[in-house]
């Protein structure tokens, strides 16, 4: 303890007096390593938001239930409650309906509309409204008068609807005026969906959606004493295609979706963070290297050498723990932005959440802390062992001199390379629980055997480039290749910085430049179509409400005109991977659109689909299932067994999960369900100008459908296309910033490695003063220096990206999500990005380069 | 008998909670009717004789707003341990007929006008202790139904149910909980006793504020017990009460006080005492006498004295109940003690319906009719002394 | 002065330090051997290169012998282990440089302070030392100043603090008065001279100048790592 207290006040003597006599050197690192850090925490604290609210909305609505009766694909016959009822071992069984609603008119915001018997339901989930203490009147009223609803404060407050007041809303089917009955208290039930949910009887839920006779499950809460065997007993008595699940299974499906996504941005985000390791290192060895005498003279007065690295490791730590500090006001600042996106983009890709709080989790404000220390301390290591080295007779030593210690460069290039190779083994192993850590791994190999490939550069550059810089240059020029040349190991951890996010920039643009590519041609090919028509709402109540048979008669009158592809898309599971079913009419679609197989030409396995019964599944499916050409898959979809063989596998990028693709005639035929998901209409006679034509025939759909008419959802293939690309944008424009902060971290270390470098030779550089160099040379000098340095990192850096654009594609992506891209190098990003950021970090090397004759060169050269 | 004014305490609201109990029925009538003027018409209501006949009106009258099916006895095991019992079916309309031409045309099997509720009690005397639970079911899917045609008069709420066969009269109730129950198979002892003026109970001073009240005053018992997973065979006696109304309570009115005693020389009495706010008796409290052959002999309000000696304060909902009393039949000589046998027999159900009454299993001495000595068993029930609830 | 029969604080045999730069070794010290008795003041002469310095570092325990003995107040240098060596530093030597080697980012008062914390004596303690020590160096009105507010001979007073704090019993200093104008190097020289004289330390000062020649009870000549003349 006291020598604990002696060494931080011995810290404070001897480091914290330097750091602040040096403060704007002290604040850029600190502002780096804060940047990290904020970013880290904001970016995990709005997945987790997500999540959270997401998980929270799952376990409200499965309330006190200890069992969940459902059928995969399709509701549960609402005889059912009663018949579950009155088994032994039930204590409650509370049937439940949801769908997403919307206020009628324009800019409604759909929410989730909950059916149930408020009798039953008493013991399943906790709700009152706020106009009664206890649940008195207001559910009876829900009981007995038709089309009254329990919204939410929140969706009443958005309404601006009072108890009492009405609000008209649209189904797929039906647009009705609903009576508010009175406000939900903010607690259980209410809370669901971040607030906006409204409650109304299963009556009238079953009314408004036509929904008679079914429901969509029905939670169970068994007796206390009922028996183990329970559960199978239920089981028993449920008819074929329903089954009893736990309740947390909808929960742990949908984590599970956005676990790679958490994962991902998490891997982003401490990018920023091993940005600002750079930083400390490069401060902290500067320090090192700058105050040698001085620890030797503090080994002379009896200081051990372990002493002296806890001295350093201890700044390392001040890092850590200071930056953390101060990155909580920037981490509440970005989170607030941060979250939306995230929410947005989690909604669109996977589940959908409706965050309405930022919990501050003290275990993830704890983790964060300590990864931020860690990595601190991870970065003060190095020289801190470097500080345990100095000798104390090099007291007797007149100035500071750098031991010839450091590995030669191509030692280190030779580790670096073999780094690098090792990536490859690494990239082919598999993911570990759907976590491609392999391919995490792979990315910090990258980073760092890429780092240590730069002396080698710097080297090669420095001895063969001054003749030709003396040429460009001058003499300044070929003075700073020569120092570049023998700048030696330190450097490359310097530029490492620069390198990573060099690298990360370069792989992202790369991958997002495929991914958009591919996307595109997915979309143009795959979701051809002049028209596309759904229920109303189709996406976020995922497809559950059929094309009402008036609006497929209504196609089916088209058909002169017009080639309809109808389809049936279900959600299922399969081995708890979410997937989509879509039987489709594959043969009608074909002479229309075309899938992106991975493998064979589309006639072919066109050709095969017709000859014998199988099915089409994605890319993604593959990935996620393991199932292969030729392997069985299996289901159990609305009652009917399905177990076909798998004929080939398709790209495909459609959010929430794989897809099965189906003949829908060979579906029809089995499970008896002719009902359609939807159609897609193409023009058999377009015209000339294709998108007027489409628009006529909106209309004309729209006209003829009359009541039916606004429960439709008919949007244009180039609307669809272009909204499709429009959310892929906006996913990634959370990558960007994240991408931006980390070039952000990286010109900093330029400005601090530069200045390291400035301040370690400032004897050297007033040496050249004195044999009668102008400042301006210097100066130039040092410009040259900081043009060697940034052009080896991006050099290098370009060479990470490209290997890392790879390993993103074809590891990291297919492992988190299961697709691929083709890949596809966008050039016109780089050649107006790499200059940029050339510029950006000479532009930063300008202050250190002021550095230089900040004092006196009479007292330089005197010490 | 008075279960007509139960079913109102857990409809109530915030507005209501302020008015004593028995307003409640009143104001949560008022509340559950959209309109009314239109419902109080609707609705079907008792101003006159009531025609009963049997065994069609065993079965469920819908049009009146509250019905009860309502069952209590006392029985022994095979060891000699003595039991209480309570089973209730109680029916209520929220909906006033006619309103039904509001709803959409197509209506959803779950859109019912009716309520049901089940209230099942055990007092179990030699160890002390009361059981008791509620169901809650809407009228519909299967949930729960009251059903009657000539063969049977069924009533059930989930899986409780009670069913009487009308050709030998056998009453069957069946209601198991989580750790108690009953299987009993109940048998007509003595023929319907109908109470007030052929069934045409009166209640208060107008000439609705009345019920259509019958009950069979003995029936012999047989049957099994469940505790605590145990079947106990038991024999013994019961009383059936089956009543029903649209009336509120008139609204001077504080709570009820219900006796129905069975003697050893094979007479019943039923008496029920209107409390008023005053502290008084109200003038419609009156009684039915039984004779050994069933011939019956109607009390009216000033042929009762009664007297309470002992209270018991409850530690759930506060309320101070009288357990012990002396009750004076002067017309017939009857001079009778009658005790609680155990004082907590609460039905206390504050986490549902928040129904909260003392129904429980009395033991009664003294001298039955004409002087003459007398042991006897019952069931006594005693509304509105819930504290909480009679707070102005 | 000097004690005649006592045994010697500093006894070397065959002491050796070589260097290697690059392919070339060279003997900065070359089989000395030399006995000092407590309580003499010792001169070191010698030219640039010498080897006085590292003869110095030693005797300071700063640097470990090649080859030979070397016994310092009673502990065996050359077998010491390094947690030893460090001990011996803090408690048995204190060493003024020409320099100063005053850690600048230190007051006057913390850099005095510092050997005697490393030690681990407690703090009040030590501070009273200090400011007795700095009251007869008369630096009293310096206490909380930087290194880099004093003239080069408070600066050195200073260093002549630091070594003492810990109350040694060796003094060693390499050029004392090497970057002091004369009028300094004079007082410095007569604080040494103070320090041996009346307080009893042996204090050995490897220099260049005549300055110390009048204070010397011994004076070593090197050259080439040897000693060349005793007197």
């Amino acid at each position: 303890m006291k020598k604990a207290v002696f060494l931080v006040r011995l810290w404070i003597w001897f480091s914290l007096r330097q750091l602040r006599s040096q403060y704007w050197r002290t604040l850029t690192v600190l502002l780096g390593i804060a940047l990290g850090a904020a970013v880290f925490t904001s970016v995990r604290l709005a997945v987790n938001a997500s999540v959270d609210s997401f998980a929270n909305s799952m376990d409200t609505l499965a309330g006190k239930a200890d069992w969940t009766v459902v059928t995969p694909g399709a509701r549960v016959p609402e005889g059912l409650v009663a018949a579950l009822q009155k088994h032994p071992a039930v204590e409650t069984a509370s049937p439940l309906l949801s769908t997403y609603v919307r206020p009628a008119g324009n800019g409604g915001e759909p929410f989730l509309l909950i059916g149930l018997d408020p009798i039953s339901d008493r013991d399943m989930r906790q709700w009152s409204s706020t106009g009664t203490s206890e649940r008195g009147s207001s559910w009876l009223t829900l009981m007995r008068t038709p089309y009254t609803l329990l919204p939410g404060e929140k969706l009443s407050e958005r309404w601006h609807k009072a108890p009492g007041d009405s609000i008209t809303l649209e189904h797929a089917h039906r647009t009705v005026d609903f009576q508010v009955t009175d406000i939900l208290e903010p607690e259980g039930l209410a809370l669901a969906e971040g607030g906006g949910i409204a409650l109304t009887d299963i009556a009238t839920f079953q009314e408004f959606t036509g929904l008679h006779g079914w429901v969509d499950r029905i939670d169970l809460r068994l007796k206390a004493s009922a028996q183990n065997d329970a559960a199978r007993s239920i089981a028993a008595m449920l008819p074929e295609g329903t089954v009893l699940e736990k309740p947390s299974e909808a929960r742990e499906s949908g984590k599970l979706m956005v676990r790679s996504y958490r994962l991902n941005l998490s891997v982003l985000s401490f990018v920023s963070l091993f940005v600002g390791m750079f930083l400390i290192f490069s401060l902290v060895s500067l320090h090192v290297t700058s105050r040698r005498h001085e620890m030797a003279v503090l080994r002379s007065l009896g200081a051990s050498s372990r002493l002296l690295f806890f001295l350093f490791l201890l700044e390392g730590a001040f890092f850590g723990v200071v930056g953390w500090v101060a990155a909580i006001p920037l981490s509440s600042f970005l989170v607030r932005r941060l979250v939306e996106q995230v929410s947005a983009t989690v909604s669109h890709l996977f589940v959908r959440v409706q965050v309405d709080q930022l919990p501050l989790d003290p275990l993830e404000a704890a983790s964060s802390f300590a990864l931020t220390l860690f990595v601190s301390l991870l970065a003060a290591i190095q020289p801190a062992i470097e500080a345990r080295k100095v000798h104390p007779r090099e007291v007797f030593l007149r100035h500071a001199s750098r031991e010839n210690g450091s590995p030669a460069p191509y030692c280190l290039a030779l580790l670096g390379a073999l780094l690098i190779l090792t990536v490859w083994p690494l990239v082919r192993l598999p993911a570990i629980h759907g976590v491609p850590l392999s391919g995490y791994l792979a990315t910090f190999l990258l980073f760092c055997g890429f780092s240590l490939l730069s002396p080698w550069c710097l080297h090669l550059l420095g001895s063969h480039l001054p003749p030709l810089l003396q040429h460009v240059g001058g003499q300044p020029a070929y003075l700073g290749g020569r120092y570049i040349r023998d700048s030696g190991a330190r450097m490359a951890l310097s530029v490492g910085a620069l390198i990573t996010a060099v690298g990360l920039f370069v792989a992202l643009v790369i991958m997002i430049h495929s991914f958009r590519g591919t996307v595109e041609l997915w979309v143009e090919q795959s979701i051809s179509g002049d028209l596309f028509l759904r229920p109303k709402m189709s996406e976020i109540n995922r497809y559950r409400d059929p094309l009402p048979p008036q609006t497929v008669q209504l196609l089916q009158d088209l058909q002169e005109s017009v080639e309809i592809v109808p389809y049936r898309r279900i959600f299922l599971t399969y081995e708890k991977v979410p997937y989509q079913f879509e039987a489709l009419d594959l043969s009608r679609l074909r002479h229309h659109a075309s899938l992106l197989f991975l493998q064979g030409h589309p006639e072919n396995i066109f050709r095969e689909l017709e000859a014998r019964d199988g099915i089409l599944i994605s890319e993604v499916f593959a990935n996620q299932t393991g199932l292969g050409v030729g392997d069985h898959f299996t289901a159990q979809i609305e009652g009917t067994k399905l177990d076909l063989p798998v004929l080939a596998i398709f790209r495909d990028y459609r959010t929430q999960g794989g897809t099965v693709h189906y003949p829908l005639e060979r579906f029809t035929k089995k499970s008896g369900d002719t009902s359609w998901s939807g159609a897609r209409l193409f023009l058999k006679h377009p015209g000339e100008d294709l998108e007027a034509a489409a628009l006529a025939l909106k209309n004309e759909i729209l006209t003829r459908s009359g009541d039916q008419a606004q429960a439709l959802e008919v949007t244009t293939g180039r609307d669809l296309r272009r909204i499709i690309l429009r959310i892929f944008d906006e996913t990634f424009s959370i990558t960007s910033v994240l991408l931006l902060i980390a070039l952000l971290a990286a010109t900093l270390g330029i400005t601090t490695t530069l200045a390291t470098f400035i301040l370690e030779r400032s004897r050297q550089l007033h040496t050249l003063l004195a044999v009668g160099a102008s400042r301006t040379q210097v100066r130039t000098m040092i410009i040259w220096e900081a043009v060697l340095m940034v052009i080896t990192g991006e050099g290098i850096g370009l060479c990470c990206g490209f290997f890392l654009s790879y390993l993103l594609i074809f590891v990291i992506n297919r492992q988190s999500f299961g697709w691929t891209f083709i890949y596809s190098v966008d050039w016109t990003a780089l050649w107006i990005s790499l200059p940029l950021i050339l510029g950006t970090a000479l532009f930063a090397a300008l202050p250190a380069s002021q550095l230089v004759f900040q004092r006196p060169a009479s007292q330089v050269l005197r010490e | 008998m008075a279960s007509i004014f139960r079913v109102q305490v857990y409809l109530t609201d915030k507005a209501s909670r302020r008015l004593p109990l028995l307003l409640c029925f009143l104001a949560a009538m008022v509340m559950l009717m959209p309109c009314s003027s239109r419902a109080e018409t609707s609705y079907r209501s008792v101003a006159g004789p009531c025609h009963l006949e049997f065994p069609r009106d065993h079965g469920p009258h819908p049009g009146y707003a509250t019905e009860w099916w309502y069952y209590t006895g006392n029985v022994k095991s095979g060891s000699g341990s003595p039991f209480g019992f309570q089973l209730t079916f109680f029916r209520h309309q929220f909906v006033p007929p006619g309103d039904e031409t509001g709803w959409p045309k197509l209506p959803s099997a779950w859109r019912t006008p009716q309520i049901y509720i089940a209230h099942l009690a055990l007092s179990d005397i030699m160890e002390g202790t009361y059981r008791h639970v509620e169901q809650m079911a809407r009228g519909a899917v299967g949930l729960a139904d009251a059903t009657s045609d000539l063969e049977k008069t069924s009533v059930f709420v989930k899986d409780w149910s009670l069913e009487i066969r009308h050709e030998d009269s056998i009453h069957h109730l069946t209601a198991v909980a989580e750790d108690f129950g009953m299987n009993l198979i109940l048998s007509q002892e003595k023929p319907p006793v109908l109470h007030g003026q052929n069934g045409y109970s009166l209640k208060g001073k107008a000439a609705d504020s009345a019920s259509c009240y019958y009950s069979l005053t003995r029936m012999s018992v047989h049957g099994d017990l469940v505790v605590r997973g145990q079947s106990i065979p038991v024999q013994g006696s019961a009383w059936m009460d089956h009543e029903f109304s649209t009336a509120p309570l008139e609204s001077d009115l504080l709570g009820w006080d219900w006796f129905s005693l069975q003697f050893s020389d094979r007479t019943e009495l039923m008496i029920y005492l209107l409390r008023q706010k005053d502290g008084g008796m109200s003038p419609a409290s009156s009684g039915t006498f039984v004779d050994a052959s069933g011939t019956t002999t109607a009390l009216v309000f000033q042929d009762i004295a009664v007297e309470a000696l002992d209270h018991w304060q409850s530690p759930h909902s506060g309320g101070s109940y009288p357990v012990r009393w002396a009750i004076k039949i002067i017309p017939l000589k009857m001079e009778l003690t009658i005790a609680a046998q155990l004082k907590d027999q609460e039905m206390n159900t504050p986490g549902t319906t928040r129904i909260t009454y003392w129904e429980g299993s009395v033991s009664v001495k003294g001298n039955g009719k004409d002087g003459k000595p007398v042991t006897g068993e019952g069931y006594v029930e005693l509304t509105g002394y819930d504290k909480p609830l009679n707070l102005p | 002065m000097n004690e005649v029969f006592s045994s010697p604080i500093i006894k070397a045999r065959q002491l050796t330090r070589i260097y290697r730069l690059g392919q070339v070794e060279i003997a900065a010290v070359d089989h000395i051997d030399l006995d000092i008795l407590p309580g003499q003041m010792v001169v070191l002469k010698g030219n640039s290169g010498s080897g006085k310095s590292t003869l110095l570092s030693l005797l300071g325990g700063l640097d470990q012998p090649t080859e030979g003995e070397l016994h310092v107040a009673g502990r065996d240098l050359r077998k010491a282990s390094p947690a030893e060596i460090t001990h011996y530093r803090r408690s048995s030597v204190g060493i003024i440089f020409q320099s100063f080697n005053l850690l600048p980012t230190l007051t006057v008062l913390e850099n005095t302070c510092l050997p005697a914390l490393l030690a681990g004596k407690p703090s009040p303690q030590v501070k009273a030392r200090a400011l007795d020590l700095l009251d007869w160096l008369k630096l009293t009105a310096r206490l909380q100043h930087p290194p880099s507010h004093l003239s080069g001979g408070e600066m050195q007073r200073t260093a002549i603090a630091r070594a003492l704090i810990n109350d040694p019993a060796i003094i060693l200093a390499d050029e004392p008065t090497g970057n002091l104008d004369s009028r300094n190097g004079e007082i410095v020289m007569e604080l040494l001279w103070e320090l041996n004289n009346k307080l009893g330390r042996t204090v050995i000062i490897a220099t260049h100048s005549t300055l110390a020649d009048r204070y010397a009870g011994l004076s070593l000549f090197l050259k080439d790592g040897v000693i060349a003349e005793y007197s």
